[in-house]
């Protein structure tokens, strides 16, 4: 007892220097990561006020770092004037269409990898080696190909082009889920005379939904954000965000702002969203690639 | 991993059936265009001239490697980019998961909000950046203006150096985040006992990170710098949206050349040929990348 507290006293000092080094440590990490906020997230920042100011309020000297009055003007305009809710609508459709298309044809693929190891490792290769193939070698052929076809401005072609450019990426992803799902189950629905397509839609599908979302959410958020495809191969009827968005550029450095950050603001949205939905998988997803389409 | 007997049992014609649609399609969609192109490539097809075309053989390609100064300072152009932008990137990111570790609670919350710059398209980040940049009108300057920092409002696109300064700056807001959530997985998988091993041999601070950390994370950090190169390459939306390639098309990458050339010039033949250029090089690099991972993972086995 007596040697405990002897020791109590001699440490009680050294313990106290470390918990103040602690405290400081803490205090300049969490500044340092203050800063870092501010930098990633003070674009964003300027770009919501900006669109929520009236136009004498960003002419303004010194800068609005705060509009006192927030309007909705330039969304209005942005909408009535600018046809953004029709641009709005498209990359809406188009994402949805590319994101559904993607998984129903990949995951067939992904549970013959995952079950039979078909192809071996040469598909996974394959299949690696497609997904970091630049978009700018397909545009011109598939260009080519579309104004043959009767496909550019249309829904359907950029479809069918995200569906299968995303395929790769699904198809790996897809892969991880399902050799993580116990095969015993499916096992036991195949005894039961299960035809294996049955086995998949009815038994793996409803177990693994949560990877098909987080597959799903990444097709969505990479085909909203693509821009190559759809500034070659949409027209007027079909442009989508992304391409609604550089048409504010033609003002030169100082652009027409109110409309342009709106648009920003917008075309921004799903990505603050998936961000947050899918903070557990964004390592996995952004390392291939998941956002780029 | 241990596979049923009855899900090893199969019909032959199965996984085929299974695999086929997709695969149907990335035949039609990817590997025929790609063909095509290639075809495409070894003739001289201009449809600024007309829709002739006649075959030239390779000379598309030795126009492009040797003759073209455009294409080869698009080249430069891209190495400019991307040097300086993976060096902070890896830094930047690295410091931020280093930074992250650190805190406890919160932790999740933070490293969202800090990746969400990556989760946005090129074209909107290079929006957001243009706006930032604005003469008259962008926070940047008039931030610097109302600090007394600057008292001109300045073109940060007038010259070619201060244009790469400023996509380099854009790029690096984009993409640190990435390398920084890579970083952070890394940090996470060296166990706890080798740095209470290290404080019981006296390595505090500076020394656990130099002897500990680093050594650990360097498979980590390669891997993150080839993936983040793979895709530099690329470079396309930020230039199209910040600069289109200007001023004088000091800032053109590879991939905005080819652009041009195929859908401003409507040289399509020749953007054919330029497409397979970039595609031998992230072909390298994919490769190089895929050999570092296998190498890797045979140290792991070992």
């Amino acid at each position: 007892m007596a040697i405990t507290l002897e020791r109590a006293r001699v440490v009680a000092p050294t313990a106290r220097r470390y918990r103040w080094r602690r405290v400081i440590g803490q205090a300049l990490t969490w500044i340092a990561l203050l800063a870092a906020l501010v930098f990633f997230l003070g674009p964003f920042y300027w770009i919501v006020t900006t669109s929520l100011k009236g136009n004498e309020d960003y002419f303004a000297f010194p800068p609005v770092w705060m509009p006192v009055e927030p309007s909705l003007t330039h969304y209005v305009g942005l909408f009535t004037r600018s046809s953004g809710a029709r641009y709005f609508t498209n990359s809406m459709v188009i994402s949805t269409l590319s994101m559904i298309a993607a998984l129903v044809v990949s995951l067939p693929t992904a549970y013959a990898i995952a079950r039979w190891r078909f192809g071996g490792g040469f598909l996974s290769v394959f299949l690696l080696v497609l997904r970091m193939l630049p978009a700018i070698a397909l545009i011109i052929p598939v260009y080519l190909m579309y104004k043959l076809l009767g496909l550019t401005n249309s829904y359907l072609g950029l479809v069918i082009v995200y569906t299968v450019v995303y395929i790769p990426f699904a198809v790996w992803l897809l892969v991880g889920f399902l050799r993580d799902f116990p095969v015993e189950i499916e096992e036991a629905a195949l005894i039961d005379g299960c035809s294996r397509l049955r086995a998949l839609i009815a038994v793996v599908v409803p177990i693994i939904a949560p990877g098909l979302a987080v597959v799903a959410l990444f097709s969505f958020i990479a085909t909203w954000n693509e821009f190559l495809f759809a500034v070659v191969l949409t027209g007027i009827e079909t442009k989508t965000m992304m391409v609604l968005v550089t048409s504010f550029t033609s003002g030169g450095t100082d652009m027409f702002y109110g409309e342009a950050s709106a648009s920003v603001v917008l075309g921004v949205l799903p990505a603050f969203a998936v961000a947050f939905m899918l903070q557990r998988y964004l390592v996995k997803g952004l390392a291939l690639g998941g956002t780029k389409g | 991993m241990r596979l049923g007997a009855l899900v090893l049992k199969r019909k032959r014609w199965e996984p085929f059936a299974f695999a086929s649609p997709s695969l149907a399609l990335i035949a039609l969609v990817i590997v025929f265009p790609l063909g095509y192109s290639f075809w495409l490539s070894l003739q001289d097809f201009d449809l600024a001239v007309g829709p002739d075309y006649q075959f030239v053989g390779a000379s598309n390609y030795v126009e492009a490697l040797f003759k073209d100064p455009r294409f080869l300072g698009s080249v430069w152009n891209t190495a400019l980019i991307i040097g300086p932008s993976l060096v902070l990137e890896l830094l930047l990111g690295l410091g931020l998961a280093l930074l992250l570790s650190r805190v406890g609670r919160g932790r999740p919350i933070i490293t969202a909000l800090l990746a969400i710059p990556a989760m946005v398209s090129p074209v909107m980040a290079a929006m957001a950046w243009r706006m930032m940049f604005g003469v008259k009108y962008g926070a940047v300057n008039n931030l610097g203006r109302q600090l007394g920092l600057i008292d001109v409002y300045f073109d940060w696109f007038s010259s070619a150096f201060i244009s790469i300064v400023a996509i380099v700056l854009v790029e690096v807001w984009h993409n640190t985040a990435f390398m920084m959530l890579v970083l952070l997985a890394g940090l996470q998988s060296i166990p706890q006992e080798l740095y209470d091993a290290g404080k019981a041999d006296g390595a505090d601070g500076w020394k656990s990170f130099w002897y500990i950390t680093l050594p650990l994370l360097k498979f980590t950090m390669v891997v993150g710098i080839m993936i983040r190169m793979i895709d530099l390459t690329k470079l396309f939306g930020l230039i199209f949206v910040l600069t289109y390639g200007g001023p004088g098309g000091a800032t053109e990458t590879m991939a905005f050349t080819t652009y041009l050339v195929g859908f401003n010039d409507m040289r399509m033949s020749y953007a054919a040929a330029l497409s397979y250029v970039i595609v031998g090089g992230v072909l390298v690099l994919t490769l190089t990348f895929m050999w570092v991972q296998r190498y890797r993972e045979m140290r792991a086995a070992a």
